[in-house]
């Protein structure tokens, strides 16, 4: 239960996020599937997106700025984030930020180097990730990876802040 | 006596099929290889690795009077393995098809086996004495990959399930049968002629025929089951809408009796009712009704055994509180008397082989009957 002072708005961000869990628990059966177009492959077929009887209906949820748009298909689903940026300083912040983790990729392993068109940052989640990892894991890494981004991203842009007063006042005390 | 008996045998277990007498298992463990345990006492000893295939082995079926295993994979070929001398020699079975092949089951007579392929068609290959090898013939109805099929009793009809959202049921008479048997679609079916074609949600996982033929049951995407009764023409189509993920596979224990496993991690059990209903019953793998105040004191301690060990405030557990830890991917009987199954084994992307008893949960559960 929600504590009493906790604010008024933490429950619609838990209403949203555990809308996204239940899309992406639903999204995440997944199963190991031969290409039908190329022999002996098996690739992404929402990567490919070449057959469409095996891709799943787009689904965007989305609250005020942020969205979250969830494409899966049979062996493969495609998660991709939209950050809430209220001012200029956090657009910058947002673009910097996701850089810096796309370029790690490899150690993220379902991180994808490239967000899709018009988010910040994209999963690809594959058969074979689902196969070797708990799925409800996951999800509750994404989920978690999405409430920690959007902490980081305030507390980043306040030091921001803090440091351009500091450095203000300092240089500006020559002329005091 | 235990519900169930629970095997680790691999990372993740694709398939598995059981012999005549239950006492080998055959397993793909995710890769290009089948393995072939044995029960010695009360542990799995691995006695024969079958290595032929290039690319993951999708489906394993084991006949058990001809003793024959026959193995199917993303490579598109297909062998039909037979025990000479203690060990098992492969057949190429020549399937004329240029994608992958996804599941392969012997038919009631074995003496031919169906194979859903990628290439949108199914493959029904019976032996060849001229050229002393497997020949196919293709049924090709299909408009996308076709996922399952299932041999009706009488040798001669398929169910197939296909990722063009459709069930159907198509003629598989070869000459080999002999005089093809009467049944309620016609006297003659030609080879390869959709009788019927049932509308899934989405795409079909999992065609089963019950025992005697009467039914067909097939499980989707969109989470349902469907429960088609084909004793009289046009067949009436049951569809229960599950609260839960998708089924990947059935097994009817008896004509009113069926297993569902799929996503959930969770067998469940449907009944039928005198008036021919299907409903959910429930799910067979749960905790007994223990205190709740057991659960409270136990679910503090975890969190705070959580925040010294792991830093992490939730008492949420890794594990999931089901047997399986991840989807169930094959069920099989296993211990079958008189028309009924009483024990059948659940394989999972876990690599977990559960055996389950149902007259243990039968006495344990009140309100689990198996009819």
């Amino acid at each position: 239960m929600a504590a009493p002072s906790a604010p008024a708005g933490a429950g619609k961000q838990r209403a949203y996020l555990s809308c996204i869990r239940a899309t992406i628990t639903a999204a995440m059966c997944l199963e190991n599937f031969g290409s039908q177009l190329v022999e002996r492959h098996n690739k992404p077929e929402v990567e490919t997106k070449q057959s469409k009887e095996l891709l799943l209906n787009p689904l965007i949820v989305s609250r005020n700025k942020e969205k979250v748009l969830v494409e899966a298909s049979i062996n493969s689903l495609r998660i991709s984030v939209a950050i809430k940026k209220s001012d200029d300083i956090e657009v910058v912040l947002a673009k910097r930020f996701m850089r810096f983790l796309t370029q790690r990729a490899e150690n993220f392993v379902i991180l994808r180097r490239k967000p899709v068109e018009g988010y910040d940052i994209s999963f690809l989640v594959t058969n074979a990730h689902t196969e070797r990892m708990y799925k409800h894991k996951l999800v509750d890494f994404i989920i978690q990876f999405m409430e920690d981004i959007d902490k980081e991203i305030s507390d980043i842009r306040l030091t921001v802040n803090a440091r351009a007063r500091v450095v203000a006042q300092e240089y500006l005390k020559e002329f005091a | 006596m235990s519900i169930s008996e629970l095997e680790h045998l691999v990372g993740c277990i694709t398939c598995h099929a059981w012999n005549g007498d239950k006492t080998k298992v055959a397993i793909s463990p995710n890769n290009t290889q089948v393995n072939i345990y044995g029960k010695s006492g009360s542990s799995w000893a691995l006695e024969h690795v079958l290595n032929e295939h290039d690319q993951v082995v999708t489906s394993i079926d084991w006949a058990p009077k001809t003793n024959r295993i026959v193995s199917s994979s993303q490579d598109r070929n297909a062998y039909v393995w037979t025990l000479q001398d203690g060990q098992w020699k492969p057949v190429l079975v020549i399937l004329r098809i240029n994608r992958a092949a996804t599941h392969v089951r012997w038919s009631p007579n074995e003496n031919k086996f169906a194979v859903a392929t990628g290439a949108k068609c199914v493959s029904v290959c019976y032996f060849d004495k001229e050229n002393d090898w497997w020949a196919s013939k293709h049924i090709k109805k299909h408009r996308s990959t076709v996922t399952k099929v299932d041999w009706h009793p009488n040798n001669v009809l398929l169910a197939t399930g296909s990722t063009d959202f459709k069930a159907r049921v198509v003629g598989a008479w070869l000459k080999e049968d002999g005089k093809p048997p009467a049944s309620v679609f016609g006297e003659k079916i030609a080879f390869g002629d959709a009788v019927l074609e049932m509308d899934a949600g989405g795409w079909v996982h999992a065609v089963k025929w019950s025992p005697s033929g009467n039914q067909v049951a097939y499980a989707s995407h969109d989470s349902s089951i469907s429960f088609a009764n084909v004793s009289s023409l046009p067949p009436t189509i049951q569809k229960i809408n599950l609260k839960g993920l998708p089924l990947r596979d059935l097994l009817f224990l008896s004509e009113s009796s069926l297993v569902g496993v799929g996503d959930d991690c969770n067998p469940f059990l449907f009944s039928r009712d005198d008036n021919g209903t299907w409903t959910f019953v429930s799910e067979m793998d749960k905790k007994a009704e223990g205190g709740p105040a057991a659960s409270e004191s136990s679910s503090a301690r975890k969190m705070f055994e959580s925040k010294v060990n792991l830093g992490t405030e939730s008492a949420s557990d890794t594990k999931l509180t089901t047997q399986h830890q991840n989807s169930i991917t094959s069920i099989a009987p296993v211990v079958v008397a008189g028309g009924v199954v009483s024990d059948f084994s659940t394989t999972g992307l876990d690599g977990n082989l559960i055996v389950w008893h149902t007259k243990a949960l039968e006495a344990k559960f009140k309100n689990l009957k198996i009819k």
